[in-house]
């Protein structure tokens, strides 16, 4: 038998854990944790307009998930995938709104719009990092306001709806990402085209990581910038070029978000799913195999929390305590792996 | 590590029959009323609130059983996936405040047609902006103007005498109507009640937005060095800055007032001792308008389809019960005045004719 790889194990035993605490805190406030996980898994998968919707929201999930575990291959840790998609939404959106062109050649411009937006973002802190020693951190979360007040005055002043002020003018449907037999074939769910440039990023983010040299270096300088030095690669390259990869990345969320899951870009949010990319990568273990699966169990999990809401009265918050919890158990997974060990070996020695 | 695990769940499962015993079971019959917030919470003490306590007070009154959720964003998408998980519950009446409703209750008139829908303050529309309200849908609107002439009116007759002003956010007609109803009740008591207030046209003043605290605070604190006494702020996010600039001058000794808007905002102007520079508030009673909808429903007699305008006739405006800052007298010729707009003695015009625009 081929045996599982520690990542996922302890992937799955934080899932678990986040899930029994989940229950420990339904059964906290009277509720029975069988019915609101019934409802929560039923919330995201009984028909397909909700599964629509869930892979909808995990699309975005999976491109920021990618954004922060690629850089955190690289050593860097990405927080500012929300304000890249933020740049990339923004992007995206003023292509759709003020470029005139044909529909193909529009969404094609626009999601490259989106990436560079994102790249762009991204580059400052990693050329920060690369010049100056900056710390991303603080860098990215930095970038995330500027993204942040950037739309907020970019928006009113030049792409402002009719009436409403805090958002943007609605995008026509010839430059959504959402396109009528995908919407047709969920009953109107908001799955969009974003879910093919999500899966091709998982394959193209695969391949680049460990099958080339590039994606070879990128690693070695993640696993010790100094002795990548002293073995000839250009760190500082290394470093600036991942954080472009990865602005990139969330700034291709911002396009499926903002111009397919939405049809109009708000002021005064930060897109919570550039947070949320980090507990995908986390659980996911930076593997884009892993980000993937991590995106739809999070997906899953916003898609029901609503109708575990409606049907039980079960807080919405607890599939977030969840989440957050999983995300706990998942940075203490040094910690289960230990416990882990510490159950097999006394079964070894044991065994009978 | 298996063993504890499997003995923990079995606690949750035993606990899980012990808890989940008691579970109610929904009757049937009786109709489920779920509304979605706006963006804020369910105590925003504003449009959330109000709609929420309307629909609880049909609850206790009328026997429907009650739920809200809160959309996790503010797109038409989540706005969307919450009515249909109202929906998938069982819920066939959705109460949604607020504008922000629109496009998504457009969508969701079309999809399903046993679904009762109250748009509060807006109207269903398309993307291009057509408006269009379904067979199952009421779109609700406030007659603005009356409840800003109440506002004015006892706003003039407590201070007696002075200047008074006008914030408002976007120049929209449900804010201009509150200014030119403003306008109005003030002329009224000078007119009537032989009180001296004006309201001159560098006092009238729109900001632009509802979300600029301090450009609202800004616009508040020039006013008052001009020697207003008192500001009517129709303006969100922009009311809030003048709120708090006269807080901190009366926290300083100085006479400053404001008149809240939308529902009674006493609480928000509280800056001492219990005291608030909320002088009184120009209502829109907009959980009585819930209620009315959800008793409607329950006769039989849901006016789907149309726009209603909720007014002086039907309660739909007003100024709050209590008002600790108005004197029993004033507060008693206001509600005589209402009684008045009610039978039409008194009518508050809904144009800018003759006022400051």
């Amino acid at each position: 038998m081929k045996r599982i790889p520690d990542a996922l194990l302890m992937a799955m035993a934080a899932v678990l854990l986040g899930l029994i605490a989940g229950a420990l805190l339904m059964l906290a406030i009277g509720s029975n944790p069988f019915e609101g996980y019934y409802y929560l898994f039923r919330g995201g998968l009984m028909n397909m307009q909700r599964v629509g919707n869930t892979i909808a929201l995990s699309t975005t999930l999976i491109l920021t998930g990618l954004s922060v575990a690629f850089a955190f291959r690289t050593g860097l840790f990405n927080i500012g995938a929300a304000g890249q998609m933020l740049i990339g939404g923004l992007c995206a959106t003023t292509v759709g709104l003020l470029v005139p062109l044909p529909r193909p050649i529009l969404l094609v411009v626009m999601v490259l719009a989106a990436m560079l937006g994102g790249a762009l973002w991204g580059s400052v802190p990693g050329l920060l990092k690369a010049k100056f020693n900056v710390h991303e951190v603080v860098a990215t979360i930095m970038m995330n306001w500027i993204a942040y007040w950037v739309v907020y005055y970019f928006v009113p002043a030049y792409l402002k709806g009719q009436f409403l002020e805090t958002e943007s003018r609605v995008l026509p449907a010839a430059s959504s990402l959402r396109t009528p037999w995908l919407t047709d074939l969920f009953n109107g769910a908001y799955l969009n085209m974003g879910l093919f440039i999500a899966i091709a990023m998982i394959i193209i983010i695969r391949f680049l990581l460990n099958r080339t040299t590039f994606g070879y270096e990128l690693k070695a300088v993640g696993s010790n910038r100094d002795a990548a030095l002293f073995a000839g690669i250009q760190v500082n390259r290394s470093i600036i070029l991942s954080m472009v990869i990865a602005g990139g990345l969330a700034g291709l969320a911002g396009a499926s978000f903002y111009t397919g899951y939405s049809a109009n870009i708000q002021i005064g949010v930060l897109p919570i799913q550039g947070f949320d990319g980090i507990a995908v990568a986390l659980l996911g273990a930076n593997n884009p195999l892993g980000v993937l699966g991590a995106a739809l169990f999070f997906g899953l999990l916003h898609a029901g929390k609503g109708f575990m809401n409606a049907m039980t009265g079960i807080p919405p918050e607890i599939s977030d305590t969840i989440i957050a919890t999983i995300i706990y158990f998942t940075a203490t997974s040094l910690l289960i792996g230990r416990a882990l060990d510490y159950v097999v070996r006394r079964k070894k020695k044991g065994g009978k | 590590m298996k063993r504890m695990v499997s003995v923990l769940v079995l606690l949750i499962f035993a606990a899980a029959c012990v808890f989940g015993a008691g579970q109610r079971e929904a009757d049937p019959d009786t109709l489920r009323v779920g509304m979605v917030t706006d963006a804020g919470t369910i105590d925003d003490k504003s449009f959330n609130q109000g709609t929420w306590e309307g629909i609880r007070q049909a609850q206790q009154d009328l026997g429907v059983q009650t739920r809200y959720l809160r959309p996790s964003g503010e797109t038409e998408a989540d706005y969307v996936a919450e009515i249909v998980n109202l929906y998938d519950a069982g819920y066939r009446f959705v109460v949604t405040p607020g504008f922000k409703f629109e496009t998504a209750i457009y969508i969701i008139q079309q999809r399903y047609d046993d679904l009762k829908v109250v748009l509060l303050d807006g109207e269903p529309r398309s993307q291009d902006y057509e408006s269009h309200v379904g067979p199952n849908t009421v779109a609700i609107y406030y007659a603005e103007h009356e409840s800003g002439f109440l506002a004015g009116l006892a706003t003039a007759l407590q201070l007696k005498s002075g200047a008074v002003g006008f914030i408002g956010g976007m120049e929209i007609p449900p804010v201009q109507k509150f200014n030119w109803g403003f306008q109005q009740g003030v002329d009224y008591a000078n007119s009537n009640h032989g009180t001296n207030v004006t309201v001159s046209a560098n006092n009238v003043i729109y900001q632009g937005s509802f979300t600029d605290v301090p450009a609202g605070q800004q616009i508040a604190a020039t006013m008052y060095d001009r020697g207003v006494k008192a500001i009517f702020a129709a303006a969100g996010g922009v009311g809030i800055g003048a709120i708090n600039e006269a807080k901190s001058r009366a926290a300083s000794g100085e006479e400053v007032w404001i008149v809240g808007v939308d529902v009674d905002q006493y609480e928000e102007g509280v800056y001492a001792d219990g005291k608030s520079i909320i002088l009184t508030s120009a209502m829109k009673e907009i959980g009585n308008s819930a209620y009315a909808m959800i008793e409607a429903e329950l006769n039989g007699e849901f006016p789907g389809g149309s726009i209603l305008t909720f007014d002086a006739t039907n309660d739909g405006i007003g100024i709050p019960a209590e008002n600790p800052n108005l004197s029993a007298d004033v507060e008693r010729v206001v509600f005589e005045v209402l009684e008045k707009m009610k039978t039409g003695e008194v009518a508050v015009q809904d144009s800018s004719a003759g006022l400051i625009p």
